[in-house]
């Protein structure tokens, strides 16, 4: 707790991004009882009417508010970050930390697998595994994570073997602790500080690749909420109505942008070289 | 060099290898029979075991890839469900399009990130590197699709200064002996033409160039910080060098080193980004031919244009060592050795 004072003071910018991302969450959280309309309701007769104090952020050719789209879709969008990134978290750093503490074939075959996985643009594979898996929220965020796992095994497998070596890994080795028990207790605990890192900074682009799915209509399917797809299905109206899409687009760009200055921040914070300076 | 060439080269078969059975994976991922969810309800016992065959659905698995294999080693992609013409044929007509887009976006970035990097790192903590730093975040966190419906909306709709999409005005001579709009017209002597295509690459290579623009310039200000604190700064200082000197002749030139490698890495990671902005700017490349085939389910063609992107992406990540290697010494030793 103190470190986190310490971290959020000496990081204006990270305290920024953190009050932004939380604004959203509450925001996102509290919009049944705070907008007076539901992100499916039609009510054609006031299709794409401009912002003003009835709609804050303007209606779409439904009639729908779009404000309240919004926060409902920062519900989905939040979900979807959290899980996408635990689910890649949860393939790449076991596959990662077996990786860097086994060594051997068993390292040789799965750093194999991980950079032909990275051998592809993200967005690519994303795009064709979640082409092949058919269109739906699911299994957009099942693409995401398959693509993102690859960077999680990196990183894990560095911190294995970084750690691998050190002398109270030898001291456990030595008193005849098992592998498992070496593994999780000793290897994966020591190593979370840049996993850490990695996870915010996965959690941006985990929003960006889902959203960007869901525009090209790979990802939720009409009338979920969701801000990719809601920018797609109003390009129509951008001339005339504006703010139909700009609205959800903007709001992906304020939460992936919250949520990198938090990583960016955190990835001064943790790096080694800086710490030595601070202490 | 050679030595080092070779062993570059060998590193990459396996790599190859794996990337080839995740394209040739991607259609047996399909749920349920391939050729039944691709073809839709309304199809008839014989297109499906024609797609079947077609599609190779009808052999083992080892003997699918086999096939696949054979195929590609005769530059045979399949064929387009949706046209029935060769995938490879219409992604090489396509590549130079992409080609042309990347590479102007390419030189933007360099030409605006590393300035950036520089002017930052010169004036750390200063209220211009807060302001930097903050918008190239903004540059790494902003969907592609956004940006170019904000720059379409400024720059083509309320301002009428460039074209909203396309690659070339309808009466303008189009690409001819390279397929490069922009090589060709200058070739030709044709400056209107030329003209004609640089409007229409603006906005969507300033999409593609934002967030490479914007992680060079993180990068180099980051890079060049830390070699300016470096001993042979201060001897360079110590020497009387002017700070011009001392920046660009010793700083800049140690600390663009690792950004070739991020230049090169992102650049082919910027190229996948070709999808949305290709898509949204109606451009007629190999983004869009993807995302086309997405929309009609054509599956050899998203095989086709993802196996593309991948070697696009291995062949510069090794373009990259060679650039590496012939500009340090110390790489080249390390890896012959």
């Amino acid at each position: 707790m103190k470190d986190a004072v310490a971290f959020l003071r000496a990081n204006p910018l990270a305290l920024a991004g953190l009050v932004l991302l939380l604004a959203l969450a509450i925001g996102s959280a509290l919009v049944p009882w705070l907008s007076p309309y539901t992100p499916t309701r039609l009510d054609i007769l006031h299709k794409l009417a401009p912002p003003g104090p009835t709609h804050w952020l303007g209606t779409d050719a439904f009639g729908r508010d779009v404000a309240t789209r919004v926060l409902y879709g920062g519900q989905v969008t939040l979900a979807i970050g959290l899980g996408v990134v635990a689910l890649a978290f949860l393939v790449g750093v076991p596959l990662g930390t077996l990786a860097g503490y086994a060594g051997g074939w068993v390292d040789a075959v799965i750093m194999r697998v991980v950079d032909a996985m990275l051998s592809f643009p993200g967005l690519v594979l994303a795009t064709a595994l979640a082409a092949a898996f058919g269109p739906s929220l699911q299994n957009a965020m099942l693409a995401v994570a398959i693509t993102l796992a690859p960077q999680f095994a990196r990183v894990a497998r560095g911190q294995a073997v970084a750690i691998a070596s050190r002398p109270y890994v030898e001291a456990a080795v030595t008193l005849g602790l098992t592998r498992g028990r070496i593994l999780t207790r000793y290897v994966l605990a020591n190593g979370v500080g840049p996993l850490l890192v990695q996870s915010t900074l996965s959690l941006g682009s985990a929003i960006l690749q889902t959203a960007s799915l869901g525009f090209l209509g790979l990802g939720a399917q009409p009338p979920a909420p969701e801000w990719g797809a809601d920018v797609s299905l109003n390009l129509d109206y951008v001339r005339s109505a504006p703010w139909v899409a700009l609205a959800p687009g903007g709001a992906i760009l304020l939460a992936v942008l919250a949520i990198n200055l938090v990583g960016d921040g955190l990835a001064d914070w943790l790096d080694p070289r800086r710490r030595a300076e601070r202490d | 060099m050679t030595a080092f060439l070779i062993r570059r080269l060998l590193a990459m078969v396996p790599v190859l290898a794996l990337v080839l059975v995740i394209v040739f994976s991607l259609v047996r991922l399909i749920p349920g029979d391939p050729a039944v969810t691709l073809l839709g309800p309304g199809a008839t016992q014989q297109q499906i075991s024609a797609l079947r065959l077609q599609l190779d659905l009808d052999k083992s698995l080892p003997l699918q890839f086999v096939s696949y294999l054979g195929g590609l080693a005769q530059g045979d992609l399949g064929q387009s469900l949706k046209s029935g013409l060769p995938v490879a044929r219409e992604l090489l007509s396509r590549l130079p399009a992409t080609l042309e887009l990347a590479f102007v976006a390419l030189i933007g970035a360099i030409l605006v990130g590393i300035p950036l990097g520089v002017v930052s790192a010169t004036r750390p903590n200063s209220a211009l590197d807060h302001a930097l730093r903050v918008g190239s975040l903004v540059g790494v966190s902003v969907p592609a699709f956004l940006l170019a419906l904000i720059l379409q909306l400024v720059f083509s709709v309320w301002l009428g200064w460039l074209p909203v999409s396309g690659r070339a005005s309808p009466f303008a001579t189009g690409a001819g002996a390279t397929g490069f709009a922009l090589l060709d017209s200058l070739l030709a002597g044709n400056p209107r033409a030329f003209l004609d295509g640089l409007a229409h690459v603006i906005l969507p290579a300033t999409v593609l160039a934002a967030f490479l623009a914007a992680t060079l310039g993180r990068f180099v200000r980051n890079a060049l910080m830390e070699t300016l604190g470096e001993d042979f700064i201060r001897t360079a200082r110590a020497k009387g060098l002017t700070r011009a000197e001392v920046v660009y002749g010793h700083g800049l030139r140690n600390a663009l080193l690792p950004a070739i490698t991020v230049v090169g890495l992102k650049f082919a990671e910027m190229l996948g980004g070709a999808v949305l902005t290709e898509t949204i700017f109606a451009w007629p490349g190999i983004g869009r031919y993807m995302f086309e085939a997405i929309r009609n389910r054509d599956y050899p063609v998203i095989q086709g244009t993802t196996l593309l992107f991948a070697l696009i992406f291995v062949a510069s990540s090794i373009v990259v060592d060679i650039l590496h290697a012939l500009l340090d010494p110390r790489i080249r030793r390390k890896v012959a050795s």
